[in-house]
Formats: structure tokens, sequence, C-alpha cells
């Protein structure tokens, strides 16, 4: 089912949470609401939920308005963050909740109920956990009974609050892994909040990157990635090394050395690398940067290495751990930095 | 529980052998002349002649109309009580709202004053010379010095416990499960009966349990409103100053053992919630870290 957000607003107190945000999410579409704390993407969530209501704005259900409609009649599936499991009932009991509090009418038989739960189960892969209590289970399988309690009720939309914020690294990247399999299994339209750039765009088909209430951006991960549409997605999206500097004809001075910004026009700019976009050269060539290593850092499978460029404060650079070996570097040495690729972003004034 | 807290403790932080054994010498034989001794005494006096004398206490009219109303006042009080902290709690727990910290010291207000004050309120308004008491009297309605006052002090001075009870629990709670349980398609109510109820029902057992001790006990509040008809607006705890004040020892004690032995049986069935409580997070802790 598709969603259309539409000039939704909400201000709590003095607090603009969200300002006019319009957005249409496709049927089937596994989105992912991302940007730092306070950013509005759980209140955003929330509202589309029904747990929380716009002060202005519509959103839509498959072109159906649903802003008035109580949360128990929105048919969303909802996963908590900290999963808000039912702690006196059992896994299964917690599972068949949504069944059992359906209307005479509409409610299935107890033997339906138990074949629906335990089918439920099994999807999540915790069928042998049904007698247990929510305190009785790790934080993983937590998160995986949440979600097939959200799904027992057949819900047209999936909303997850920050599905994996509370679990360590490990079972983090497992289980987003095991929801995007999911998601291409069951093709629900899911939305999920999250505040680490990796979740979303190793999970997501598209995301929405969220700051102070405003959308910076909508695209696909790569577009987000690789074309960013403003410095905050730039910076929010992976680490970043900052110059501030003036471009004339196509050229940011910086130091002795200059930044190619073919295209940007005469003004103050800011000027984005990557630290895995620059190379690294004992030659001097015409145009790089001038740097001293004052530091190595051995980060796993990469190396950081921080190099203070004339001109301007340190710069991090990350080499694999082949090209670091290859070129043998100190600390103390003078090295020519040269961005492979660079984002010029010139300030409105 | 205690052992396994002393076992866990290091030595650094333990006190010299002679200290302890000062510290918990103290507070035992403190315990042991403010607690026990008198306890042991109610009961002593009340079978200081012999079972046939104190079963005899129980008998009389007068004692027998006594633990009637009183069980009267609590069956009236307690049920007000729960339903009324429970809303209350309800209320402040969930939802932030203008006057909310008024109404939590409102709530406490019962605890701070004075009981007998609590009874004189209820005089000033609905006595003889009360504020409605004219009106009152027109109409043939008895409040003071007769069942509706006694149970309206009890009400007033057992207010708290449940209220008080709760609101820091389902404050600790929180409304997640029941936010939980509204996005699955409960309704409101489905919501209070097979989420809010159960997960705070050991709290509420444990605040009424402490309100009925206090409405089957309480003295000043009752003592004021109630006038000490005898047979008529007697509850346990007069019978015993009347029975106390005209030398009938026995049966002064007989009744006060009845009230000692309610104090008992609550504390035991406090203690089992609280044991209950904890070993339920224990096994909870022991089948999480089994994972």
């Amino acid at each position: 089912m598709s969603i259309d957000i539409r000039n939704i607003s909400k201000r709590f107190g003095n607090f603009v949470a969200l300002d006019n945000i319009n957005l249409d999410i496709a049927s089937g579409e596994l989105l992912a609401l991302l940007g730092p704390s306070g950013c509005g993407k759980t209140t955003l969530l929330r509202i589309i939920a029904g747990l929380e209501t716009a002060d202005a704005g519509q959103i839509l259900f498959h072109g159906e308005d649903t802003t008035d409609k109580h949360v128990s009649e929105r048919q969303v599936g909802f996963v908590f963050q900290h999963y808000a499991l039912f702690r006196h009932m059992t896994v299964f009991e917690n599972v068949a909740f949504g069944l059992r509090v359906r209307p005479k009418q509409t409610r299935p038989s107890e033997s339906e109920i138990k074949r629906k739960v335990h089918e439920l189960l099994e999807l999540v892969q915790l069928d042998w956990l049904a007698d247990r209590y929510p305190a009785q289970l790790s934080g993983g399988q937590r998160q995986r009974i949440a979600l097939a309690r959200a799904l027992a009720v057949e819900p047209k939309v999936l909303l997850l609050d920050e599905p994996f914020g509370a679990l360590d690294t490990k079972v983090r990247k497992e289980l987003r892994r095991w929801l995007r399999r999911l998601h291409d299994e069951v093709h629900l339209t899911s939305i999920f909040v999250t505040h680490d750039q990796e979740e979303a765009l190793e999970v997501a088909d598209r995301v929405v990157v969220l700051n102070k209430g405003h959308i910076e951006q909508v695209g696909t991960p790569e577009q987000v990635y690789d074309t960013p549409a403003s410095p905050f997605v730039y910076q929010f999206l992976g680490d970043v090394n900052l110059f501030h500097s003036r471009v004339h004809q196509g050229w940011a001075e910086v130091g002795k050395g200059r930044i190619a910004a073919p295209g940007a026009p005469d003004a103050p700019a800011i000027i984005y690398v990557r630290p895995h976009e620059i190379d690294l050269s004992r030659v001097a060539s015409g145009d790089a940067l001038h740097g001293e290593i004052n530091h190595i850092r051995i980060l796993g499978a990469t190396i950081r290495l921080e190099v203070d460029v004339e001109g301007h404060d340190a710069v991090e650079v990350e080499l694999s751990r082949e090209r670091y070996s290859e070129g043998g570097w100190q600390v103390g040495e003078t090295v020519f930095l040269t961005p492979r690729t660079v984002q010029v972003y010139t300030p409105q004034a | 529980m205690a052992a396994s807290m002393t076992a866990s403790r290091s030595a650094a932080t333990t006190e010299a052998r002679w200290v302890r054994w000062l510290l918990t010498g103290l507070a035992l034989t403190f315990i042991g002349l403010f607690l026990i001794v008198p306890l042991i005494s109610v009961f002593f006096e009340a079978l200081r002649q012999g079972w046939g004398l104190f079963a005899a206490s129980f008998t009389d009219p007068d004692a027998l109309s006594a633990i009637k109303l009183t069980l009267i006042t609590a069956a009236i009080a307690v049920p007000l009580n729960l339903v009324f902290g429970v809303a209350a709690a309800w209320a402040i727990a969930r939802f932030q709202f203008r006057g909310r910290s008024v109404l939590i010291t409102l709530i406490g207000l019962p605890f701070a004053v004075s009981p007998v004050v609590a009874g004189l309120i209820y005089v000033l308004l609905f006595g003889a010379q009360g504020w409605f008491g004219p009106w009152l009297a027109e109409h043939d309605i008895k409040i003071i010095f007769a069942i509706p006052g006694i149970v309206l002090a009890t009400v007033f001075v057992t207010f708290p416990f449940v209220a008080r009870e709760l609101i820091p629990l389902m404050e600790a709670q929180g409304s997640d499960e029941e936010q939980a349980a509204l996005v699955l398609g409960a309704s409101g109510w489905q919501t209070f009966w097979r989420v809010t109820l159960p997960n705070i029902k050991w709290g509420l057992l444990y605040g009424v349990i402490l309100a009925n001790a206090r409405a089957m006990g309480e003295f000043g509040a009752v003592s004021v409103v109630s006038g000490h008809i005898r047979g008529m607006t007697n509850t346990i705890p007069l019978h015993v100053e009347i029975l106390y004040n005209e030398y009938n020892f026995v049966g002064a004690f007989a009744c006060a053992s009845l009230l000692a032995l309610l104090a008992l049986v609550t504390l035991a069935v406090k203690s089992f919630i609280e044991w209950r409580s904890a070993r339920l997070a224990e096994e909870d802790r022991r089948h999480a870290t089994e994972e």
C-alpha cells in the first residue's frame, strides 16, 4: 500500500519537530528515515502510525485520508525501539494478541490462531521459544518476536522505530540483513527510522535524510551517498574533511596547493572530501596539498592517517591495509595529498 | 537475597566484626523491645484467664457488632480506594496536564494530616452545626455519629495507599506496552484489562492490603465521627478503647489480638508478594543469561 505524506507539521511547545513534510512512499517499498536525534524522524513515524497527531497536514494510505482514523483502526504494524513486548504474556500470547482482541465476528478460531502464530514464529525462526516470557529472551530474539507480533495482524504498512538501536553491533548486522531478506519475501510497505547511516544505506530501497524537521534529501542509497544534496547530507553520511576556501576560476586554494572545483562560481566555498578519496604521494605534483603525517591509527581493515596540511587543520586520510603497507608511511613524513573526488558547496550569501 | 548481597560485598567495604555485631545487636534489641514484646503481651493478656473468657469476648453482641461494622467499613472503603487509586495513578503516570503536581500533593495529604483533623473536617461539614447539617437534618439523613460518617473518614485516611503504590510503578513501566496494544487493534478497555491491569496487579494487591489494614485499624478519624454508640457505631479499635477504660482487660486484649492478627496476616501477605516478585525477577535474570 502506498503512503502519501502531505504538508505534515508538528510542534512541541516552541520546538518545531516537523516543518511541512511532503513525501510519497510507493507500495512495497522499504524506506529509511535517517537523521540525527531530534530531527523529527521518530515523530514522523508515530504520526504515520497514529500514535501522535500532526498539527497540520494529511496522511494518505492508498490515496485515502487516514488523518482522523484512530491508531487501532489504521492496520499498521509498529515495532518499538525497546520492543514493548507484553511482559506478563508468553511469546505465543504476545504474537496472538492482535488476533485475540478482534471483535467476535472477525476473530479467528483458536486453532486458526494457533496455526497462524506458529507460522509467524517459524518465519522469525523462533518457534522453539513460544512458551518463554519476554524477560527470558535476548535482545535480538525480543526484536524478532516484536516483529512477528506486528505482522500477526496482517498490517498494510510496517513501521519500525530504531529497530536495531538497542542491540550490539554483531546482532545488529545479522538482523538487518535478515530484515532485508524478510522484506523481499513479504513485500510489505515498510518504513524504518534510524540514526545509523550504514544501516540505512545497507537495508533501504530509498533513504530520506531528515534534519531539524526538514527533508534534506530523498534518494536511493547510491544517490544520497554519491551526490549529496546538501553539506548536511555529506557530513551525515560518513566521515568527511572540510576545506574552507574561495573558488577562483575553477580552483580553490588550500595552502600552497589547490583543489579543482570545475564549474563552481567565484565565491567563498566549502569543499568536502571523504577520507578514503584522497591519494597520498611522496612526490610533489603541481596542485597537491602539502602536509605532514602526525598520527597513524589502525582501524581493522583500514588505516587512518592524520595529516597536518599547510594552511588548514588536520586532514584525515583512509587507506586500505595493502596500500598502507605498499606506501610504508611513517609519522613525521612530508606527504602530498590529491583528492580524487570533491564536492564543492557555495553557501548562499 | 540478603545473604547473596553480603557475599558479593568485598572485604574493603565491610566493617570490623565487632561493629557489625554491635549494630545488628542494637537493631535486634530495639525490635524485640518495641515490637515483639508488646505483640506477645497482647496475646498473653488476652489469654491470661483462659480460652473460655477469650472466646466469650467475641460472642458478646457489642463485640460482634463492632467486628461487623469494621468489616462493612473496609468492604466499602477498600474498593472505593482501589477504583480511585487506579484512576488517579493512570492519570498521573500517563498524562502531562496542568495541575498534575497539585494532584500528586493532594493524594499525599491524608498522610500528612492528623487523623483527628480528618474526622473533624467531616463533623464540620456534616455535623448538626456543620455546613450541610441543617439540610441533612431536614431530609432525615444521618452522616455524623452513623455509619456513613465512619466510612467517609476511613476513605479519607486510606486515600493514598493504592495510588501511591501504583504511580511510581506505572511511571517506571512506561506506556509502550499500551501503545503496542492499541496499534495491534485493541480498544482502550481491552488495553486496560489485558495489558495495564496484569502489569500492575501485584503493586495493586500490595496497596489494597495496606489500605485494608489501615481501614480496619483506623482509630483517630473514626473516633471523632463515630459518637461511640455501643452496638451501633463502634468499630473494633473503638470497642477496644471502651473495654479498656472499663477495666475489662481480657475483652480489650482479646479484641486487640484480633487486630494484631490482622497485622500479622497483612505482613505475611506483603512479604509473600515481595518475595514472589524478587523470585520472578531472579528467574528472569537466570533465563536471560542462559542464552
